[in-house]
């Protein structure tokens, strides 16, 4: 058995859910492959912290798949255990930097979003650098961006930022799914042509 | 996936939320009933079937105004012959838990099946309650699913049981797999057309009175314990022998169900211990003694993997303690009875029982977070950009003198409740002083206006919430001439779970007029509330004068706050948009001027709007810090340019030209 475990974190209303919800269908392709993960959504308010997790699952035979002891999948990816981290936010990329390891990929977004205790001056936000500097302590493979810039220039909002983030995925990683597949989903989808256009701009980062 | 939601047959495959894969197995059942006070984790489960409606034959959805409605509802149809599905979030069975109570008593006819959405770790609910040990009392039989295709499968096969065996059965899914989403086989559904009501009498089981409800009491016990013979046989529960011989490892055996389970078996995998007896519990009340029996029966310790107090462990105990069995039965003395029982937790609790040190990228990655959370500033939900909430919140603090502080000594008490709005007890408002359930604010809020009469009482509840179970404690409130101030939130829908209707929503959000819906304020004229405001939130300075004013006056007072839900007003403005192509119309922007700005926080703290936002000057760390408007973000409601005490956050009006392409003006005036 393979597995390749993606985590994605962010903020409510940045599109966490559908990045991850694309990713999930790409293993409907195979009948030995399966998908488990969670999505932790932040209520209906914008503010707080979303995730959605996509631990893709290869078997090597129809035994394995078959097997009770193989074929069940937690929701959940444990400490350390995300072969990449894909977060829109650079102080969730720290928080959620516990699902990594020193061989994970860490792509993120370097457009800040100040929660209320640093506005109230209870919390400093740390520097980007200091951000870097903590996720190089645990590897070597980080990827950063202003994914908001990108959106807005090109979309004229941040909507996009985060299929621009599965286009970096796809580019700065050895995801073991093909992009083909990706770009078919986005074709199916709406706004397709927007998507693949935002997608490419990932691949070319 | 909508489509395959109701069209997928057999040997379809899909991308599907664990929510909806409750729902496809319902489907499946051929449910003709489906009802819920919406509630997460467990919205979607309804949502799915009711957004799907014009598809689907013979289908009623509600969104009932209360669980306690909505259960009856499922049963209603149930004893008329329909499957029906009945869904909740965990504290929704407390107010359905009458229902529930009767249940066991008078049977079902058509199979019932009550999903309930689990919350650990609570991140949307207001405790974290195991309703599992309701059961106990309920006698309605347990089902829980571990991944999508159970929660599908698991469904389908306990409508069957429940007609078997004439109980309504819980099927409990904790939000893990409420929200995961995965690939679902589908199976085929019912056929449709044989969906048909007839309610037949049957005062034996229906009627409950002195003798009759005794009755019906021996019956239920009975029925249970032919349930227990059917848990023993069913594959629903699963045995998993061990796969190794010798050793004292063929000796330790592990029990678990639901998400938890799936979490033990990545665990034993993540540690290279997959070889261990396991029994998976499908059904976890009532068990099979038998069963649980001769699980045991070759072992000397078995470790009981849940969430929450342990249920399954006060059961197995219990049997254990019967049937005479010596060995060790750990549980709770291992895992953490409060929380969420992360992978993590369970892979340090198998790995610690086992003394089988776990990864080395695990342990890793644990110290590691441990020393870098210390750094990280938390994070919390607020309202949303333009959310009328906000200025309501605003309001009231401003009219109470509490802006911006958290201090214990007010004298001016705020009871909150629950919906959008609880997120004003968070800084920086720290606008309310209690939150348990539902219409817990002015329930309290009236007994402590006659306990301390020293202190003015605001009670809030949104008007879902009201609707919810709010008219009898207003009315009480009434009745007794409490001396509160009762702010309604209205805006027009149950935000939080999905925007459904409220009672008072008067219009659909394709504009269509909603039929029958209450006038607010005429009800509460003929509940006998005789001081009766109604205001905009977003005017926040009159708001403040009003609710100051009200203060003052003795007796109830009820202040209506009446804003649409700001996601439901921008969607219909982009609805209405795409219908009429738009005219000459005017744009309003707003904008902060920097050189007139003293930063005196009104706008960025108190106010709060996450559109108004910090930077540093040319991006340089030390640069000097001032404030602007994020013209992507703001949703142009005006309220921090009627709060800035400085006039530094100017109102621009500008006339679009129709015959220009309108998308590259506004993207002009946004970024200019
Ligand atoms: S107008 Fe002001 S308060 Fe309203 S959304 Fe825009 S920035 Fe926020
Ligand atoms: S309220 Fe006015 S002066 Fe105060 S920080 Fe906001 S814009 Fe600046």
């Amino acid at each position: 058995m393979k597995k390749f475990n993606i985590a994605i974190t962010g903020l409510g209303g940045q599109g966490i859910i559908t990045a991850g919800t694309i990713l999930k269908n790409a293993v409907l392709d195979s009948a030995m492959q399966d998908v488990s993960g969670s999505e932790r959504r932040g209520g209906a308010q914008r503010e707080g912290y979303v995730e959605a997790f996509v631990k893709y699952i290869f078997y090597d035979s129809i035994a394995e798949l078959q097997n009770p002891r193989k074929n069940m999948h937690s929701p959940m990816i444990a400490s350390g255990d995300a072969d990449v981290l894909i977060s829109l936010e650079p102080l969730e990329t720290l928080r959620a930097a516990s699902y990594v390891n020193k061989n994970s990929v860490i792509i993120f977004n370097t457009n800040p979003h100040i929660p209320i205790s640093v506005r109230m001056g209870k919390n400093k936000y740390p520097e980007l650098d200091d951000i870097l500097e903590s996720l190089h302590g645990i590897t070597e493979n980080v990827f950063y961006y202003d994914f908001n810039k990108l959106s807005i220039e090109n979309f004229g909002s941040i909507i996009s930022c985060n299929v621009i983030s599965l286009g970096v995925l796809f580019a700065k990683t050895n995801i073991p799914v093909s992009k083909n597949v990706i770009e078919n989903i986005l074709l199916k989808g709406s706004k397709a042509k927007d998507n693949l256009r935002a997608f490419d701009i990932g691949l070319n980062l | 996936m909508a489509n395959l939601f109701v069209d997928g047959k057999y040997g379809d495959r899909g991308i599907i939320l664990g929510n909806e894969a409750i729902a496809r197995g319902a489907l499946e059942a051929g449910i003709g009933y489906a009802s819920m006070y919406p509630g997460t984790p467990a919205s979607e489960i309804i949502i799915a079937l009711d957004k799907n409606k014009k598809n689907i034959k013979n289908i009623y959805t509600e969104f009932s105004l209360n669980e306690h409605i909505s259960l009856h509802g499922a049963i209603g149809a149930s004893w008329s012959g329909i499957r029906s599905l009945c869904a909740m979030k965990n504290v929704g069975l407390n107010v359905a838990s009458e229902p529930a109570h009767f249940l066991a008593y008078t049977g079902v006819k058509a199979g019932l099946v009550l999903a309930i959405g689990s919350d650990p770790g609570a991140p949307s609910s207001s405790n974290e309650q195991d309703d599992r040990w309701y059961s106990l009392h309920t006698y309605m039989p347990i089902i829980e699913p571990s991944n999508i295709q159970e929660a599908k499968d698991f469904t389908k096969k306990a409508f069957d049981i429940s007609e078997q065996f004439s109980f309504g059965i819980i099927l409990m899914a904790p939000s893990r797999l409420c929200h995961n989403a995965g690939i679902l086989h589908f199976g085929d559904c019912l056929d449709r057309d044989l969906i048909s009501g007839n309610f037949k009498r049957d005062p034996e089981n229906y009627l409950n009175l002195f003798n009759l409800a005794v009755k019906n009491h021996k019956k239920y016990l009975e029925r249970s314990e032919l349930l227990k013979q059917y848990a023993y046989n069913s594959e629903l529960n699963m045995i998993i022998d061990a796969q190794i011989s010798s050793t004292k490892n063929s000796r330790i055996g592990f029990i678990s169900s639901g998400v938890i389970y799936s979490h033990l078996i990545e665990a034993l995998n993540f540690i290279n211990a997959d070889y261990y007896k396991i029994l998976k519990l499908g059904i976890t009340f009532p068990l099979s003694e038998k069963l649980i029996g001769e699980f045991l029966d070759n072992l000397d310790e078995v470790v009981i993997v849940e969430e929450a107090e342990g249920f399954l462990e006060f059961q197995i105990k219990k049997i254990a303690f019967e049937i005479g069995y010596h060995g060790k039965i750990h549980g709770k003395n291992i895992f953490k009875a409060y929380g969420e029982l992360t992978i993590d937790d369970v892979i340090k609790g198998v790995s610690g029982f086992l003394g089988k040190a776990a990864p080395e990228h695990f342990t890793a990655a644990v110290n590691k977070s441990e020393i870098l959370s210390a750094q990280i500033p938390q994070r919390m939900g607020t309202f949303c950009v333009g959310c009328p909430h906000r200025g309501t919140i605003y309001s009231i603090l401003k009219a109470s003198g509490y802006s911006n502080t958290d201090s214990k000594d007010r004298d001016v008490i705020i009871a909150g409740d629950i919906g959008c709005y609880t997120l004003g007890l968070l800084p920086p408002y720290n606008a309310m002083d209690w939150l348990t359930c539902m219409n817990s604010g002015l329930s309290i809020g009236q007994a402590i206006s006659i306990a301390d009469k020293s202190k003015k009482i605001i009670a809030l509840v949104g008007d879902s919430t009201f609707y919810h179970s709010g008219i009898p404690v207003l009315m009480n409130a009434i009745q007794n001439n409490s001396d509160i101030l009762y702010i309604i939130l209205d805006n027009s829908w149950t935000a939080m779970t999905g925007h459904q209707k409220t009672p008072s929503t008067k219009t659909d959000i394709d504009g269509t007029p909603v039929p029958h819906s209450v006038n607010l304020k005429d009800l509460l004229k003929s509940l006998g509330v005789s001081y009766i405001k109604t205001v905009d939130p977003n005017s926040v300075k009159r708001f403040s004068v009003i609710i100051k004013e009200a203060l003052k006056e003795k007796g109830l007072k009820v202040i209506i706050a009446k804003r649409e839900c700001i996601l439901q007003e921008e969607r219909r403005k982009k609805i209405k948009n795409l219908k009429s192509k738009l005219e000459n119309s005017s744009e309003i922007i707003y904008e902060l001027q920097k050189e007139r700005c003293v930063k005196c926080n009104e706008c960025f703290v108190e106010l709060a709007c996450p559109a108004i936002q910090s930077v540093k000057e040319n991006g340089i760390n030390n640069g000097k810090e001032y404030y602007f408007i994020d013209p992507v973000s703001c949703v142009k409601c005006g309220v921090c340019y009627e709060v800035c005490p400085n006039s530094a956050i100017r109102k621009v009006e500008f006339n679009l030209n129709p015959s220009i392409d309108l998308k590259s003006q506004m993207h002009f005036l946004n970024n200019k």
